[in-house]
C-alpha cells in the first residue's frame, strides 16, 4: 500500500495547476442581483479538471517511474475519493458560513438545486461527494478511451444521445429521469446508492481500458 | 526467464516482428542489435507489456506479458522518457517509493558517480543527463527484467565508460536479465555475456559473445581456394573482388594453408555480415 500511497501522494501534488485554477475562480466569481450563484458551486470545478492531469500527464510519468497500473488505477480511486470528499467539505462549508452573508435574497448552491439539502447539511455533504466521485470516474474513462477508436464512438454516442434525446418530449423524460436519479435527487439511500454502484461499474469499464492502455 | 514463442507484430499490413521464437533463461547482460528499423524497439516495448503483439506469447518468470498485465514485473525506459519535471534527487526518491523493490542506495551511488546536481531539475538536464537518470531509475527498480532502449545515445565517452560500468555493478549486486539495445558494439562487448541479432523482423543470431570469438571468421585468399576450403562451412557472407574472395564465415575455422589468410571477426564486422552486406556478390 506504500506505493499505492505514494502515488496518491504524487497525483495530488502535481494537481496544482486544478487546485489553482479552482481557487482562483471560487475566490474571484462575483455574481450581483437579487438571486446570485453561491461561489461554493465553483469548486465542482476541480472534479472537472483533476482527470485531465491524471489521465494525460500522470500516466505516462509514473510508468516510466517503474509504478504498476495496478497501483496507479488504485491511486487515482483513491485521489478521486479524497478529493470528492475536500470539494464537499469546502462547499458544504462555504454553504453554511459564506453564502447566508452575502446580501442578496437568494443565493444559489448547487446543494439546495439538487434538493440534496432537504435531507439535511451533512447527509447533503455526503450526497455531494458521492455525485462528484461518479463524475470524476466517468471522465477518468472516458479521457483515457480517447486514443482508441471507442473513446470517439462513445463521444459520439453521447453527443447522439444528448442531441436526439432533447428534443423529442418522450426520450427528454427519460433523459430527465436519468439526471433525477444521479443528481437531481432528493432521496439521499437511492441517490449514494445509485452513485456507489454506478462508480463500481465505471471504475470496471476504467480497469479493462487501463488494460488496453499503450505507452 | 523471458520467453517468446512465435511473436508477430504488424502494424497494418507491414510486420515489425516475424514470429520470433526466443528464451532467456538465465541471468546475465544481454545486447541486443540490429538496424535502424530492425524491430528492436517493438520487442523490447512488447517483452515490458507497453504494447500488445498481433500473435504468439510473451512470458516473463511465467507470466504471460501484455498491456493488460498490470504488474509485469519488467522494467523498460527509451530514450527521451517522460519525467516530473523535479529535482533529480527528488525524482530518485519518488520513484523508491512508487516502486517497493527499487534500490535507493544504488540510484543515490549512481547520482554522486555521474556528478548529476540531485538540486537541477529534470527538464533543465542535458539530454545525456537526462537519458542517465532514467537509466538509473530503470537499473535501480530491481525488477526481474531490465531493458534499456539506446541507454548511451546522448552520452559523451566518459559517460559511456561509466555507464558500462554501472551495468557492471548493477548486475553483480542483482543478478537478473537485462537487455541492453545499442548501435555501439565493440563498446558494450566488454560488458555483455549474450548477443541476440535482430533484422527486419526476424532473430537472426542469439549466442554467446564466446562463440562469435571462436567461430566468427574471415577466409581471404583466391577464389578457388577459399570457396575449397569453405563449402562445407557456415557463410554469411562474402566479397569477391577479382580472382580474389574474402568469406566471412560462422564456424570452425579451416585448417590454414600459405594461400589462405584466416582472421577473426570483429564484433561490428560479425553484425554486419550478419545483417547487411556492402558491395561483393550476391549471397
Amino acid at each position: 500500500m506504500t506505493a499505492v500511497f505514494a502515488i496518491v501522494k504524487r497525483l495530488l501534488t502535481s494537481n496544482k495547476i486544478s487546485f489553482i485554477m479552482t481557487a482562483l475562480v471560487v475566490i474571484c466569481a462575483t455574481s450581483s442581483g437579487e438571486v446570485v450563484l453561491s461561489n461554493g458551486n465553483y469548486t465542482w470545478l476541480l472534479a472537472a479538471f483533476t482527470p485531465f492531469f491524471f489521465v494525460f500527464y500522470d500516466f505516462t510519468k509514473l510508468m516510466h517511474l517503474g509504478a504498476s497500473k495496478k497501483h496507479y488505477y488504485l491511486g487515482c480511486l483513491i485521489s478521486y475519493g479524497f478529493l470528492a470528499f475536500c470539494i464537499s467539505l469546502v462547499n458544504t462549508v462555504i454553504r453554511l458560513l459564506i453564502d447566508p452573508i452575502y446580501p442578496a435574497k437568494t443565493v444559489v448552491n448547487l446543494m439546495d438545486v439538487c434538493k440534496w439539502t432537504e435531507n439535511g447539511i451533512i447527509v447533503a455533504g455526503f450526497q455531494q461527494m458521492f455525485f462528484l466521485l461518479l463524475v470524476m470516474i466517468f471522465l477518468h474513462v472516458l479521457l483515457s478511451m480517447q486514443a482508441h477508436w471507442y473513446g470517439w464512438l462513445t463521444d459520439a454516442v453521447l453527443a447522439a444521445i444528448i442531441c436526439i434525446f432533447t428534443p423529442i418530449a418522450p426520450l427528454r423524460g427519460i433523459l430527465s429521469g436519468f439526471f433525477q436519479v444521479i443528481m437531481l435527487n432528493g432521496s439521499a439511500v437511492l441517490h449514494i446508492g445509485v452513485c456507489l454502484l454506478l462508480s463500481a461499474a465505471l471504475s470496471i469499464v476504467g480497469l479493462a481500458v487501463l488494460k488496453r492502455k499503450t505507452l | 526467464m523471458i520467453e517468446l514463442r512465435q511473436v508477430t507484430k504488424q502494424y497494418g499490413q507491414a510486420a515489425v516482428l516475424k514470429n520470433i521464437t526466443l528464451s532467456i533463461d538465465e541471468p546475465g547482460i544481454y545486447c541486443l542489435l540490429g538496424r535502424n528499423g530492425a524491430g528492436k524497439t517493438t520487442l523490447l516495448k512488447s517483452i515490458a507489456g507497453y504494447q500488445n503483439i498481433t500473435s504468439g506469447t510473451i512470458q516473463v518468470d511465467g507470466k504471460a506479458i501484455a498491456t493488460s498485465t498490470l504488474d509485469t514485473g519488467v522494467s523498460y525506459i527509451e530514450n527521451f522518457a517522460k519525467h516530473f519535471n523535479l529535482p533529480v534527487r527528488k525524482l530518485l526518491r519518488l520513484a523508491s517509493e512508487v516502486n517497493p523493490n527499487y534500490d535507493y542506495d544504488f540510484a543515490s551511488e549512481m547520482m554522486e558517480r555521474f556528478e548529476l546536481d540531485g538540486k537541477k531539475k529534470f527538464h533543465h538536464l542535458s539530454l545525456g543527463m537526462k537519458t542517465m537518470v532514467s537509466t538509473i531509475i530503470c537499473l535501480a527498480s530491481n525488477k526481474s527484467a531490465v531493458l534499456l532502449d539506446e541507454p548511451v545515445l546522448g552520452f559523451d565517452a566518459i559517460m559511456r565508460v561509466e555507464f558500462y560500468d554501472m551495468l557492471t555493478e548493477s548486475f553483480r549486486k542483482h543478478p537478473r536479465i537485462i537487455i541492453v539495445s545499442t548501435h555501439i558494439i565493440e563498446e558494450i562487448a566488454k560488458t555483455i555475456q549474450k548477443l541476440i541479432i535482430i533484422d527486419k523482423g526476424s532473430v537472426r543470431f542469439f549466442d554467446t559473445l564466446q562463440s562469435v570469438e571462436t567461430k566468427a571468421f574471415s577466409v581471404s585468399g583466391l577464389q578457388k581456394d577459399v570457396e575449397a576450403a569453405t563449402q562445407n562451412l557456415n557463410i554469411i557472407g562474402q566479397d569477391i573482388v577479382g580472382g580474389l574472395a574474402t568469406v566471412y564465415i560462422f564456424d570452425n575455422p579451416p585448417k590454414e594453408t600459405a594461400s589462405l589468410e584466416i582472421r577473426p571477426l570483429s564484433l561490428q564486422d560479425f553484425f554486419i555480415q550478419m545483417v547487411g552486406h556492402k558491395g561483393g556478390t550476391v549471397r
